[in-house]
């Protein structure tokens, strides 16, 4: 994608976000728009790494790196993008992502059932033990790093 | 659409939203819609199952496409499934900065963030045996290596071929993920929450699976069940998935598929027999 067509959706994305904080928070999109313009901002720099860095990072890679750089302790700006971020519920932009999720399976409902029961048990229980495994191997790591 | 597929999606801008305004007008009816009803909270014995709005757009996505409803058609689902990530990056960055502002939280797990994403092999382990006892041959592996989103599957194909049974079983495990993940995700996270096993820290760093949007259901979960460790654990969800997603694709490629493909040889001679006696048994032929 070029970076107009990217700057475009993240704006629509970021207006879906402020919609959705608007109703479901009660915060006014005047408020949001300040943590909304970052939020775009953070997500274009992410787009600038996957083009300019040839490390085969996905895009969401980057983002979560930049922004901790832009609110961590040694970021000029770390006190205005985290207040400005806390506007914006955490579950927000979820909604828009979840609107994108389930159209972008609409042509698969056929083929989940077609699946059948046995791809059903199998997938859940690779996403369980994915979860639970990771619960247990953390906590160990946790214990015995002597963090919890 | 298929025209200028190889650099491009679209020749510009202009086209883009020509193709795709259904698909931005139907996510923001979607948002009102889904965020008017709002959270939703079950209690459930100590704890609580939570249905956030991101569900019901997710069933209203899937309702309205061209299977059900038709609202939109398939050229205009192909192109929602390259929007996800246009919409996940800023939800990402959200968390990004609350990771920036806990940083002592990353620094105090240490080790734990940087060895995270070993924890996912675990899957393996806890879904091959019963995949090749419900009768899976060599799609077992690609099904059960990984939670099979857009990047497993790619590497599946790549080191297989794409015409393999290993890439079929990927990407059944791809759709099953695509169509229940992120509710099943949410409900699970609720679960485990509730057995108290676990600290909030280890749950919230354990919910950096490798998929964006199953790792936002799951953290959204135990946020709510854990309001006052709420930072803690969004920061450790974060950092969690950055980590399996800069990891991941390592530990798959090296570790993760070698080891699915190890196993199977090892239970498949065992496990399988179990799963073909069975099989005659209910056919009472070919013996």
């Amino acid at each position: 994608m070029r970076y107009l067509e990217w700057l475009f959706l993240l704006a629509v994305g970021a207006c879906g976000t402020g919609l959705a904080n608007f109703i479901g928070y009660g915060v006014g999109f005047l408020e949001s728009l300040p943590g909304l313009v970052i939020l775009v901002i953070i997500s274009m720099l992410g787009v600038a790494c996957t083009k300019c860095i040839p490390l085969r990072l996905p895009i969401v890679a980057y983002c979560a790196i930049i922004g901790l750089l832009f609110a961590c302790p040694l970021s000029p700006i770390r006190e205005f993008v985290i207040t400005s971020a806390s506007k914006i519920n955490f579950t927000a932009p979820f909604t828009m992502v979840g609107a994108y999720a389930g159209l972008a399976i609409g042509d698969q409902l056929k083929a989940f059932i077609k699946q059948g029961p046995k791809i059903l048990i199998v997938g859940i229980l690779v996403m369980t033990g994915t979860f639970l495994g990771s619960c247990i191997w953390d906590s160990l790591i946790l214990k015995l790093s002597g963090a919890i | 659409m298929a025209k200028k597929n190889e650099t491009y999606a679209y020749p510009s801008l202009g086209e883009r939203i020509r193709t795709e305004w259904k698909i931005y007008l139907l996510a923001f009816v979607f948002i009102l819609i889904a965020d008017s009803i709002g959270k939703i909270e079950i209690p459930c014995g100590a704890g609580k199952f939570i249905l956030f709005p991101i569900f019901y757009a997710i069933i209203l996505g899937v309702v309205s496409g061209p299977e059900v409803l038709k609202i939109v058609e398939s050229k205009q689902v192909k192109a929602a499934s390259k929007l996800v990530v246009v919409g996940i990056a800023p939800f990402i960055a959200k968390l990004g900065i609350t990771a920036g502002g806990n940083i002592e939280t990353i620094l105090s797990a240490g080790p734990a963030v940087l060895l995270h994403g070993f924890g996912n092999l675990f899957g393996i382990l806890f879904s091959l045996p019963i995949a090749i006892l419900l009768g899976m041959k060599r799609e077992a592996v690609g099904a059960c290596f990984s939670i099979n989103r857009e990047y497993h599957m790619a590497l599946i194909n790549n080191i297989y071929g794409p015409d393999s049974a290993e890439a079929r079983g990927s990407l059944s495990i791809y759709i099953v993920g695509g169509m229940v993940g992120t509710i099943y995700f949410g409900i699970l996270a609720s679960a485990v929450a509730m057995t108290g096993i676990f600290h909030p820290e280890a749950l919230g760093l354990a919910s950096g699976v490798g998929a964006g949007i199953m790792m936002a259901s799951a953290s959204a979960s135990l946020c709510a069940i854990y309001p006052e460790s709420a930072e803690t654990i969004s920061t450790l969800a974060s950092v969690g998935e950055t980590m399996a997603g800069i990891t991941g694709i390592y530990i798959n490629m090296f570790l993760a598929i070698p080891l699915c493909d190890r196993l199977y040889r090892v239970l498949e001679p065992r496990l399988g027999r179990v799963a073909r006696k069975t099989r005659q048994g209910e056919g009472k032929e070919n013996v």
